[in-house]
């Protein structure tokens, strides 16, 4: 298959005050995005999943570092290019969207001249060009009065056009891959899903590949080709959308499907995974998730599960996964 | 803008009254009777009692400090006890120096304090910050008259050590008023700095594919200059008021020194004036900041 971009065995590790050990918040994971299509990451907040995709473009914080691992994109990797040739590469061939489009977005800088930053950057547009087509991808994406917008400051605008602004930003420059970092997390329901449209149409339009970071479900089945489960920085299950939603097979993944609140008989309650994600410094020496599981049999704590092809590019991370349909919770 | 201004300058109004008011009321309760400084021993009863009366000295607190303000609008601060020359010619005449040292103090404290403030926040914890941030602590912490006192012994002989003759009597007294501003203004543009460069807008720069010095010059430093710049349009002010000591150790003669010799001669109504007039300025520099924080701050900017 034709992938945009393959991360290989990736391991990054964070530096913390006071302790000698760094900790692993990615720990080998593989993922693959195939060109035009869109796949998702999914996982509880400290997954590792943000730390993946900063760790492939070079934006990682301070103290993070890249162990291992390759991240191949047009044949490059990107684990390997100085800073230099990473920028040439990022808001041109990469761009991504940040969460809090408020925080994300420079509070003192007109929202129009951050837009055709990238553009007179990477292709040496003049002001007037470089404003001309920002004003263009600005209307693309639904911002009603663009020229006005233009000069407007982050802070006159609804956290739904903020978030426009951000995707106008990311598109402009019809990037081969857009990161996209919960993208609607920060907004209200109706606008995710005007803003999951709007990616949809702009990917089809540009056939951008998009790498979706939620936690939201709804998210994946709205938006996903394929999708990538991870706990403890590490990816429990793979599967393309339709897979993952009918019979996924890890255990965990069972357990995010079940918190999913759904039209059930009243008196039911709302299933929860007990316990917590397990401490960086104290990742259980088997199954990460085995003190967690409802299934753990004595194996899963002393001996670590492979990444198991169940057939069909269909992988889960369990000695003994299973179909969705065979259990009800609750 | 102009509506935002306007107002800003009526509530000033009250509260320069209010501060009058309390100077005038201070300076009353202070013991000590201005005709026994005025005239020394030499008194007679009747003499006293004319005197009294024309300062109108009998009259009733409140109706001195009307009157007190009243002349104070249209430029009469008094006249002085011990000079017996008009407060406002006096200050008049004084001002210049203290203006000039204190821009001249600014100046270097700016010039000092940003660049370095910023070097040491993109070299942290380098030896460049350990060295500049410990010269900043010392500034802000050393007592102005000591270092005044040691840079005039350091360069006796090669700078002038008193008074301002010529533009070579500021070099002294500039770095030692402004060494703490700069001291502080280098911290806050560290500290401000490494903030900023935390934020998520400076991951969306980079992300972006900016270089790290665009990304500072064009992202990060806007954001980290708007408080700077509100600290320094009140230091300004209080670089004004405050050279008092180093105009003292350095023979200018200020507004600090002309303050300091009405302290000891316990010249009444020119301790008022000097204190007023500082006070005036405070409350001008608070009213540039305001202003100037938000032509800056577009968060701010009233439409």
């Amino acid at each position: 298959m034709d992938n945009i971009l393959e991360i290989k065995n990736l391991i990054t590790s964070f530096a913390s005050d006071g302790r000698k050990e760094r900790a692993i918040a990615v720990n080998g994971v593989d993922l693959a995005i195939p060109r035009g299509k869109t796949v998702g990451l999914v996982g509880e907040s400290g997954c590792g999943k943000s730390v993946t995709s900063l760790s492939v473009t070079g934006l990682l914080a301070e103290n993070g570092r890249v162990e291992s691992g390759e991240a191949l994109f047009q044949g490059r990797d990107l684990l390997r290019l100085s800073e230099k040739e990473l920028r040439a590469i990022r808001g041109n061939d990469i761009s991504m969207i940040f969460q809090e489009p408020m925080t994300s977005l420079n509070p003192v800088i007109p929202v129009g001249v951050q837009v055709a930053e990238a553009a007179r950057l990477h292709e040496g547009l003049d002001k007037a060009t470089a404003k001309a087509r920002t004003v263009e991808i600005m209307r693309k994406v639904g911002i009603p009065e663009p020229e006005r917008r233009y000069g407007q400051y982050p802070h006159q605008l609804s956290g739904g056009l903020r978030q426009r602004v951000m995707i106008a930003m990311g598109m402009l420059l019809k990037p081969d891959l857009l990161i996209a970092d919960e993208p609607t997390t920060a907004l209200d329901v109706s606008i995710e899903a005007q803003i999951l449209r709007l990616m949809r149409d702009l990917q089809r339009e540009n056939g951008t590949a998009i790498l979706m970071i939620t936690h939201n479900l709804g998210v994946v089945a709205e938006i996903c080709d394929e999708v990538y489960v991870m706990y403890a920085g590490e990816v429990v299950e793979r599967a393309d959308v339709f897979t993952l939603f009918k019979s996924c097979a890890h255990p965990y993944t069972r357990g995010l499907m079940g918190a999913l609140p759904r039209m059930t008989p009243k008196g039911q309650r709302l299933y929860n995974i007990r316990g917590t994600v397990p401490n960086l410094w104290a990742m259980p020496v088997g199954c990460r998730f085995a003190p967690r599981c409802e299934f753990a049999a004595e194996r899963c704590h002393g001996e670590k599960p492979p990444l198991l092809d169940l057939g069909g590019g269909h992988l889960c991370r369990c000695f003994a996964p299973r179909g969705l349909e065979d259990e009800h919770h609750g | 803008m102009a509506k935002y201004i306007t107002k800003r300058i009526l509530v000033t109004i009250p509260v320069l009254l209010g501060m009058i008011l309390l100077i005038f009321f201070m300076l009353n309760v202070v013991p000590g009777d201005p005709v026994t400084v005025m005239m020394k021993e030499h008194l007679k009863e009747d003499v006293v009692a004319n005197l009294r009366r024309s300062m109108h000295l009998d009259d009733p607190f409140f109706i001195r400090y009307l009157r007190y303000v009243w002349d104070a609008i249209r430029g009469d601060l008094g006249v002085s006890w011990k000079l017996s020359r008009p407060v406002t010619g006096l200050i008049a005449t004084a001002f210049p120096y203290t203006l000039k040292l204190a821009l001249s103090a600014a100046l270097f404290s700016w010039i000092m304090g940003i660049p370095v403030g910023i070097v040491s926040a993109v070299r942290k914890n380098s030896l460049i910050d350990h060295l500049s941030m410990g010269l900043s602590l010392f500034g802000v912490s050393m007592p102005v008259f000591w270092v005044a006192l040691i840079l005039q012994n350091t360069f006796k002989g090669t700078l002038p050590v008193s008074g301002v003759q010529t533009w070579k009597g500021y070099i002294l007294p500039t770095i030692v008023l402004g060494w703490s501003s700069a001291g502080r203004i280098a911290r806050l543009t560290r500290s401000n700095l490494l903030e900023v460069l935390r934020e998520d807008y400076i991951r969306t720069a980079r992300s972006k594919g900016l270089s790290r010095l665009k990304v500072i010059t064009r992202h990060a430093l806007k954001n980290a200059l708007i408080p700077v710049i509100t600290v320094m349009a009140i230091q300004i002010s209080s670089l004004l008021s405050g050279a008092v000591i180093t105009e003292s150790v350095f023979s200018i003669p200020g507004v600090g020194s002309l303050a300091v010799s009405a302290i000891k001669n316990r010249d009444m109504p020119l301790l008022q004036g000097t204190v007023i007039f500082t006070a005036v300025l405070i409350i001008a520099g608070n009213l540039v900041a305001d202003v100037l924080y938000s032509i800056i701050d577009p968060r701010i900017r009233v439409e």
